[in-house]
C-alpha cells in the first residue's frame, strides 16, 4: 500500500512536470511566431495588378470636393480604406495619420461606405475633418476592395505600387517596403524559391 | 448521478483558477474589454459599458464561489451558463461570418480570429462546469485526497494553457505557410 501511494505521489509529481514542458513549449513556439510571421500585408490576388497604372476614378470627398484617383499628378497616394463598423481600421487610424504626417510627398485619401453619422462620429473620434475622405462605394468597387482594412499606395505617375489587406503598422510598412523594392507583395517575395532560401539561411 | 469528490473538487478548483484569470484580464484592460464586446457588436451602445464593467465582477465571483463547498455546485451551472453564453456570442458572430474579429477570449496580446475551433474549446470547459456541479458521493476525505484534487487540478490547468496556446498559434501557423 504504502509503495502504491508512493509511486502514485511520484507519478503525478512528473505529470506535472510533464504539463508544464508541454506549455513552455507551446509559448516558445509562439514567441518563435511572433518574430518568425511575415509582417507583410496579405494581397488578396484579385483587382489591379501590382505596377500597373492604377484604375483612374474621380469622387467626391464629404465636402464636395472631386478627388483623382490612379491620375498623374505631383503627389503620390495612399488609399486607405477602412469602415466605421471595423475595429482593426480604427486601431490603424493613428498610424496612417502618422504616415501622412511624415510624407509630405504622399496625400492620404480615407475611402470608406456606409452610414453618414456613423462615418462623421468617426470622423470626429479621430480628427479628420481636413483629410480627404471619401464615402461612396466607386473607388472600393473600381478596386475591387473585399476585405477591410485595406491600402493601396499609387505613385504620382498614377502606376500602382502596393496594395494589401493590413492589420498593422508593419503591413502598413510593409507597402512601403515593397514600393521600394519594386515587388508587388511580401508574399511575392517568400514565394521566389532564391528569396526563401536567403531569408531561411 | 454522484461522483468521487476529488474528481468535482479538481473541476471547481481548474475552473475557479480560469475564471479568476479571466477576470483579471479583463479587469487589467478595461477598455481593451470594452473595445471587444463592441466588436460582437451583439449588445446596444447603452448597455455596452456596464456590461463590460459587470462581467469581470461576475466572473471573479463564480471563481470564489466556485472554491466554497456551500455554494459549489450552484456557482458551478452559473460558470456553465456563462460559458455557453460565451459560445453562444461566438457562434452568432461566425454564423454572421464576422471571422475576422479577434476572440478576445485570453487578454489582450494573444488575439486570435474567431473559428468554429473555439467552441469546442468552450464546450470543453463547460464540460468542467457540469462535472463540478455534480453531488459529491460522501465519502471521508484524507490529506492524500487533497494532494491528488490540487495535483489534478494543477495538470487540468497546464493542459488548459498549453491547448489555449496551440490555438492561439494555429493561425499564425497558418499565415507562416502562407495558406
Amino acid at each position: 500500500m504504502e509503495a502504491l501511494i508512493v509511486s502514485n505521489i511520484l507519478l503525478w509529481v512528473l505529470l506535472i512536470a510533464l504539463a508544464f514542458v508541454l506549455m513552455g513549449l507551446v509559448r516558445q513556439i509562439g514567441v518563435l511566431h511572433g518574430r518568425l510571421a511575415p509582417a507583410g500585408a496579405l494581397m488578396i490576388d484579385k483587382g489591379v495588378a501590382v505596377n500597373e497604372p492604377a484604375p483612374k476614378v474621380t469622387a467626391a470627398d464629404r465636402n464636395g470636393r472631386p478627388v483623382n484617383f490612379g491620375y498623374p499628378s505631383d503627389k503620390g497616394q495612399l488609399l486607405f480604406f477602412l469602415s466605421p463598423t471595423c475595429p482593426i481600421c480604427k486601431s490603424l487610424l493613428p498610424a496612417v495619420k502618422a504616415i501622412g504626417k511624415a510624407r509630405k510627398d504622399l496625400e492620404v485619401v480615407y475611402v470608406s461606405d456606409g452610414d453618414l453619422d456613423a462615418q462623421a462620429a468617426l470622423i470626429r473620434e479621430f480628427a479628420l475633418e481636413d483629410a480627404s475622405y471619401v464615402v461612396g462605394p466607386e473607388v472600393g468597387m473600381t478596386y475591387q476592395i473585399g476585405k477591410l482594412p485595406y491600402a493601396a499606395l499609387i505613385d504620382a505617375a498614377g502606376v500602382l505600387r502596393a496594395k494589401g489587406l493590413v492589420n498593422s503598422r508593419e503591413h502598413l510598412d510593409s507597402l512601403f517596403e515593397a514600393e521600394r523594392m519594386g515587388i508587388a507583395s511580401l508574399q511575392d517575395y517568400l514565394h521566389k524559391p532564391d528569396n526563401a532560401v536567403k531569408i531561411h539561411q | 448521478m454522484p461522483l468521487d469528490p476529488i474528481l468535482i473538487h479538481a473541476c471547481a478548483l481548474a475552473l475557479a483558477a480560469i475564471l479568476a484569470t479571466a477576470a483579471t484580464h479583463k479587469l487589467r484592460a478595461p477598455r481593451w474589454f470594452a473595445a471587444q464586446l463592441e466588436a460582437y457588436a451583439l449588445l446596444p451602445q447603452a448597455l455596452l459599458a456596464p456590461v463590460a464593467r459587470l462581467l469581470p465582477l461576475v466572473e471573479g465571483a463564480v471563481a470564489v464561489a466556485l472554491l466554497l463547498p456551500a455554494s459549489r455546485s450552484a456557482a458551478a451551472l452559473a460558470a456553465a451558463a456563462l460559458l455557453a453564453v460565451y459560445a453562444g456570442a461566438i457562434a452568432v458572430n461566425l454564423w454572421r461570418g464576422r471571422r475576422d474579429i479577434d476572440c478576445g477570449c485570453a487578454g489582450p496580446g494573444e488575439s486570435q480570429p474567431l473559428r468554429p475551433v473555439l467552441l469546442s474549446r468552450n464546450a470543453a470547459l463547460l464540460g468542467l462546469a457540469v462535472l463540478a456541479a455534480l453531488p459529491p458521493l460522501p465519502r471521508a476525505l484524507g490529506l492524500f485526497d487533497g494532494f491528488v484534487a490540487l495535483a489534478a487540478a494543477a495538470v487540468l490547468l497546464l493542459l488548459y494553457a498549453a491547448a489555449d496556446g496551440l490555438l492561439t498559434n494555429a493561425p499564425r501557423l497558418l499565415k507562416l505557410t502562407g495558406r
